[in-house]
């Protein structure tokens, strides 16, 4: 078997390229080696002609004509052998002919016809040969197609076949592979002995398994091997047909995919943020369920039934969390009590409608703040973004990334305190420089009330108590008791801690109300007010006492620069609404002085902190002012016009129509 | 006929003004009531008071101005002088000028007698 596959090989080969695997042990090209056994059979058959001819021995030379038809055999040409064949036996009658004549010649005779059956049968034989050579080549064509690399080991495992895919993988050609012991050459590995594999393969005649090969290069090859044993026509074993698939490629896809997949696991569990992977495919079946096509529709209806949104999220199933989103919720380990997202929100989440719109939309992504529900029942803020899986992933795999925010919002606590803090020591100093209005606001009803009283007792204790004047003596103590209560509690609002609060404010009201806290002390510096407000202003939205904070020290710092200043004495507030491109509708509220201007080296630092050009001051009355009407997304600014004075300028953003509190 | 003694209030507060005035009167005495200074500078029909009590903080004119005007004017008659915010220059100024008090506020009505009827027997002796 092993000999005629060589043949075979042989044949394969010469079919092949010249370029590529030669032949076994031949030192010509195909094409010359066909030549030169065409030239030898011709120079062989001319030789034992001129033999048969000129030779006066009597002898069966006519019989060596079978060694012209072998070598015509060796190109494994089927017109070869014909061609020699039928020269072959036409030289011998020729000969015959030449030598004998027509008539039989007994013993000539019979060695002419021995010499013609022999190169019959030699060219018989030869052409059968050729046609099973034939269909060996062919069948090792299609060897050499595959991309298996296969090859064939004797019973000493000496390799007697190499295919090309054997050659291209390891590296070795056919005629270097060819004659040596395959487990030597490709340093094989078994994963189990040696002998194992062996006895499976007699046992059965096959087998199959992962092995490791060598290449020529030195690098290690892992393949699937699969064992066939053959036989030869009486069934002794010639040899072991082995085809190997390179699976190298495949097992480290798949390694890498292993390390990959741990990698993320690694992730999923050691990360700090919380990580939860949910089943949305019956949220899915529900809201296909309404026919609703248009995301926007969609988006409607779930935002007009609660009820739904409510069911959903006990139907949206959470699949894994990971540690982090445990300790998150205070969960000692994948607890029973939290199955399903209705388990984690809170009852008054507002995010998982958009959620579900955005998923039944198509989005990829989706993110929000809300609170999560801990197992103690407290709360949680987070933020969360949600992946939505792509279409091949399924429903069952929606991951959600949420981070506990407590901490952040604590410390943006901290800052509004402190901004808080701020404001009231700003308050609490502008009311310093307002000492003498406030001792003077606050005292004026007392005495009233004091004197009143007084008088009453006085109309009261008379002979003929005159009770006329008692009433309204008592009436005015009521009035002006109240009058006292109501300063204080003016005051104690503008005094007060509190933090920011956004209202919708109407500014007529807010620069009415400042003005009452400072008319004392602009009267004090002999300053006329002038309030000029439209009726129909919009509001704005903001912190009453901290816009009532600005006012006030842009009109205490008004007085102040007009108590110096010899001429005119008058504040003008004037309020109007505006609109710019960029930034909307705007209420610009501007206070104008007839001071004597700030003067133009002030006018860059007036709004920094702690620059003041008053003996006494702190110099964070004008930054507080800044800061706040940036804190409500607006604008503080100063210019000096050119008609003399300072005008202030308020500028602060109307909501859009509809956000309005 | 015994004289009913006139006392003026200048104030710019309805509260404080309209108190004073009740007060005075139960005290047996004619009160006349000013909003400010200039209101009570313009009243040349009625003549001087018997005694004026005046608040120092007003718009337009303060209390200290008042006098200084009235005394410049040659007209003399006892003056009370009251503030909600007493300061010691304004204090030193007022008395060096004669006056015959100056009260803070909110001011006793028991002070505020005594000082008024000390004054008018000042004013009459």
């Amino acid at each position: 078997m092993s000999s005629r596959l060589s043949a075979a090989q042989h044949s394969a080969s010469r079919s092949t390229p010249p370029d590529t695997a030669l032949p076994q042990r031949s030192f010509f090209s195909p094409a010359m080696n066909t030549t030169a056994l065409r030239i030898a059979a011709a120079l062989l058959a001319l030789c034992i002609f001129l033999f048969d001819t000129l030779s006066p021995l009597e002898g069966a030379v006519a019989v060596l004509y079978v060694l012209v038809v072998l070598l015509a055999a060796g190109t494994g040409r089927r017109s070869d052998i014909l061609v020699a064949a039928v020269t072959s036996l036409i030289l011998t009658v020729v000969a015959y002919v030449d030598t004998h004549g027509l008539s039989l010649a007994g013993a000539p005779t019979l060695r002419a016809l021995v010499s013609l059956a022999a190169v019959t049968i030699a060219t018989l034989l030869s052409l059968k040969n050729q046609a099973a050579t034939a269909t060996l080549a062919a069948q090792a064509r299609l060897l050499n197609l595959s991309h298996d690399m296969i090859f064939v080991r004797d019973t000493f495992g000496q390799i007697t076949f190499w295919n090309r895919a054997s050659e291209e993988t390891y590296g070795w050609s056919a005629a270097e592979a060819t004659g040596r012991i395959a487990d030597e050459l490709l340093e094989t590995r078994y994963a189990l002995p040696r002998d194992a594999a062996d006895r499976v393969l007699h046992d059965t005649g096959r087998w199959d398994g992962t092995l490791e090969h060598r290449t020529k290069a030195g690098g290690r090859i892992t393949v699937e091997s699969r064992w066939a044993l053959q036989h030869d026509a009486r069934g002794r074993i010639v040899g072991v047909f082995e085809t190997n698939t390179d699976v190298t490629e495949r097992e480290a896809a798949h390694a890498a995919l292993v390390q990959s997949e741990r990698r993320y696991r690694r992730m999923f569990d050691a990360t700090r943020v919380g990580v939860v992977q949910e089943d949305w495919s019956a949220a899915r079946r529900e809201l296909a369920a309404l026919g609703l096509a248009d995301g926007e529709a969609l988006a409607g209806h779930l935002a007009t039934h609660p009820d739904l949104v409510a069911r959903l999220r006990k139907v949206t199933k959470i699949v894994d969390v990971n540690p982090a989103f445990l300790a998150m919720i205070g969960a000692e380990s994948n607890s029973h009590l939290h199955q399903t997202v209705d388990d984690v929100l809170s009852e008054s989440d507002p995010t998982f409608g958009p959620a579900l719109a955005a998923f039944a939309r198509g989005d990829g992504f989706h993110e929000g703040e809300t609170e999560i529900v801990r197992a103690d029942g407290s709360r949680v803020p987070v933020i969360f973004a949600i992946t939505f899986p792509t279409v091949d992933d399924g429903d069952g795999n929606v991951l959600v990334f949420v981070v506990d925010i407590t901490e952040r919002r604590q410390a943006q606590d901290a800052v509004l305190h402190a901004q808080a803090e701020l404001a009231h020591a700003a308050r609490v100093a502008t009311l310093g420089e307002l000492t003498a209005s406030i001792a003077h606001e606050v005292n004026q009803p007392l005495m009233a009330v004091v004197t009143n009283g007084e008088a009453a007792l006085r109309w009261l204790r008379r002979d003929k108590p005159d009770l006329q004047e008692v009433d309204s003596a008592i009436g005015r103590v009521v009035s002006e008791g109240r009058r006292a209560s109501e300063i204080v509690k003016r005051i104690r609002a503008f005094l007060t801690k509190t933090p920011t609060r956004s209202n919708a404010l109407d500014v007529a009201t807010l620069i009415e109300e400042a003005a009452q806290l400072v008319q004392r002390e602009l009267a004090r510096a002999e300053v006329e007010l002038r309030v000029e407000v439209p009726a129909d202003l919009p509001p704005v939205i903001g912190d009453r006492i901290q816009l009532q904070q600005v006012l006030v020290n842009l009109m205490v710092n008004a007085g102040q620069a007009m108590a110096e200043h010899d001429g005119r004495r008058l504040l003008t507030i004037t309020a109007d609404q505006a609109h710019c491109q960029v930034e909307g509708g705007r209420i610009e509220i501007a206070l104008r002085d007839t001071g004597p201007g700030i003067s133009p080296q002030h006018l860059e630092r007036l709004f920094d902190p702690f620059f003041t050009t008053k003996p006494e001051g702190m110099g964070m009355g004008l930054a507080i002012c800044r800061t706040t009407a940036e804190a409500h997304g607006g604008k503080l600014s100063v210019e000096n016009p050119p008609d003399g004075g300072a005008t202030f300028r308020l500028t602060l953003p109307i909501p859009h129509h509809g956000t309005a509190a | 006929m015994h004289h009913i003694p006139t006392v003026a209030i200048v104030d710019d507060d309805d509260g404080v003004r309209n108190s004073l005035a009740s007060l005075i009167r139960s005290l047996g005495y004619e009160a006349r009531s000013y909003g400010s200074a200039p209101e009570f500078l313009a009243d040349c029909e009625t003549g001087d008071p018997d005694c004026m009590i005046s608040d120092i903080q007003m718009p337009e004119m303060n209390g200290d101005q008042l006098q200084a005007e009235l005394i410049a004017a040659g007209r003399r008659f006892p003056m009370i002088f009251m503030t909600a915010f007493p300061t010691a220059p304004v204090r030193e100024r007022v008395m060096a000028a004669g006056a015959c008090a100056f009260l803070d506020k909110p001011a006793e009505p028991d002070t505020i007698a005594h000082h008024l009827a000390a004054a008018l027997a000042h004013g009459h002796a």
